[in-house]
């Protein structure tokens, strides 16, 4: 008989968020003490990944963020940002890979657009890949801090061809501490 | 040259590159990430072994490489990447410590049999005994081995794999022309071989591994780098023939 996996209540979940958004001291403690009490909570390991992701503690990120893609498949963000995590380490294929359950998405969901214009990046199809990034822009209303990403890649593709070296001007990204997608009514899709 | 940038490298994060690797090598178990972290850190090695030596007696150059790449795979197979201690400061006195070593133990004898000589000896041997395995004219046997020599010699001389120091043996303006079309050839065919014997061309040729080392790198045992290293030459020999008899 399958037993319904135990899920951290929406109540104490937000308290968390805004223990985290008010910058907590303890913010990995206290999700890793959540995770030993919801084990099977998707959400958490997504969000102890994006905070070890941020901090570059890359190594454990990875981990924690499959684990959340593989308690909460449809958890889409987290599916997402782990596409993205493997993009920006270079594991293109595997990349791709995670990111094909996204495709059932809706037509104009910005996570697709993102998608289809990160795919034709990765293929050098540089016209392809801005309209497809701009399109998800555009739809995306949910999640800013990834808005910002995806235009610093369209600003990076632009620059391409210039003398100056595009990763000298930072980060490309910042999408690893994602706190704000988990707002009231986008923990799950 | 500067490669042309692709759309994979805008976004890709060293750091975080670096990262995946040890983590497939350390958790996964898988051996193929070995060889990337070594190609990510073999200059850092050779930085090491030639300042090691400055402070030393002259001795051979590939000696002292050899030296560093041993430290630098234990370093590798020994490093735990959550400890929070960058690789590079962990791997340097193992590094450093591999080349004293091998400055202290080098006697009269092993300074006879440099680690240069030892690797065409390697290389030799592994010609020789597949040739021997072969039927035929024993002449035809022979050209076999001269030819999967000669393009050893080719891939140490060649841009790729031979590195900025090799001089260019062409005796006459066509002869330097068609010796470098060869490498550009052998470049190309190289990038067709399977995987394993690509990577011990390069891993033998490019940082000057012996076969040890190779198999350490790969996970093998040193008779099946002996054997890819012949299968790799003897397939190169064929794809090139038509183009170095022109």
């Amino acid at each position: 008989m399958m037993t319904q996996a135990r899920l951290c209540d929406d109540g104490t979940f937000r308290e968390l968020m805004s223990a985290l958004e008010a910058g907590a001291s303890d913010d990995i403690e206290r999700t890793d003490r959540l995770i030993r009490e919801f084990p099977d909570d998707g959400r958490l390991h997504f969000l102890r990944g994006s905070m070890l992701a941020g901090i570059g503690r890359s190594i454990e990120a990875l981990p924690a963020l499959r684990k959340a893609v593989e308690l909460a498949p449809d958890l889409v963000i987290a599916r997402f940002q782990l596409g993205f995590f493997l993009l920006t380490s270079g594991d293109a294929a595997e990349a791709l890979s995670v990111w094909g359950h996204l495709a059932l998405l809706e037509d104009g969901h910005y996570l697709r657009s993102f998608v289809a214009g990160l795919t034709h990046l990765i293929r050098d199809e540089f016209g392809d890949a801005v309209h497809y990034l701009r399109e998800g822009i555009a739809a995306n209303r949910d999640n800013p801090p990834l808005n910002r990403d995806m235009a610093l890649i369209i600003d990076q593709v632009q620059k391409l061809g210039e003398a100056s070296d595009p990763m000298a001007s930072g980060d490309v990204s910042a999408t690893s501490l994602l706190l704000g997608q988990f707002a009231p009514g986008r923990t799950t899709h | 040259m500067k490669a042309l940038r692709r759309g994979l490298d805008l976004v890709v994060r060293p750091e975080r590159a670096e990262a995946l690797l040890w983590s497939r090598l350390r958790f996964d178990k898988r051996d193929d990430a070995r060889e990337p972290l070594f190609d990510r850190y073999a200059p850092f090695a050779r930085k090491l072994a030639v300042r090691v030596r400055a402070h030393s007696q002259p001795e051979n150059r590939s000696d002292a490489e050899q030296w560093a790449y041993s430290g630098l795979l234990q370093a590798i197979d020994a490093f735990d990447p959550l400890r929070g201690a960058p690789f590079p400061a962990f791997a340097k006195p193992r590094i450093i410590g591999s080349v004293r070593d091998g400055l202290s133990r080098l006697g009269e004898m092993a300074a006879q049999s440099s680690a240069e000589r030892r690797r065409r000896q390697e290389r030799l041997r592994s010609l020789k005994s597949r040739a021997a395995e072969a039927d035929g004219d024993p002449v035809e046997r022979l050209g076999t081995i001269a030819a999967g020599l000669a393009i050893g010699l080719m891939l140490e001389g060649s841009g790729m794999i031979g590195g900025e120091d090799c001089a260019d043996p062409g005796p006459s303006p066509y002869d330097s022309l068609a010796w470098r079309e060869t490498q550009a050839r052998l470049e190309v065919e190289i990038g067709r071989l399977p995987a394993p014997e690509a990577t011990v061309l390069r891993q033998h040729y490019l940082h000057g591994l012996a076969f040890a080392q190779v198999a350490d790198l790969m996970g093998l045992s040193r008779g099946r780098i002996s054997q890819l290293h012949h299968s790799a030459l003897a397939k190169l020999r064929l794809r090139l023939k038509g183009g170095l008899h022109r």
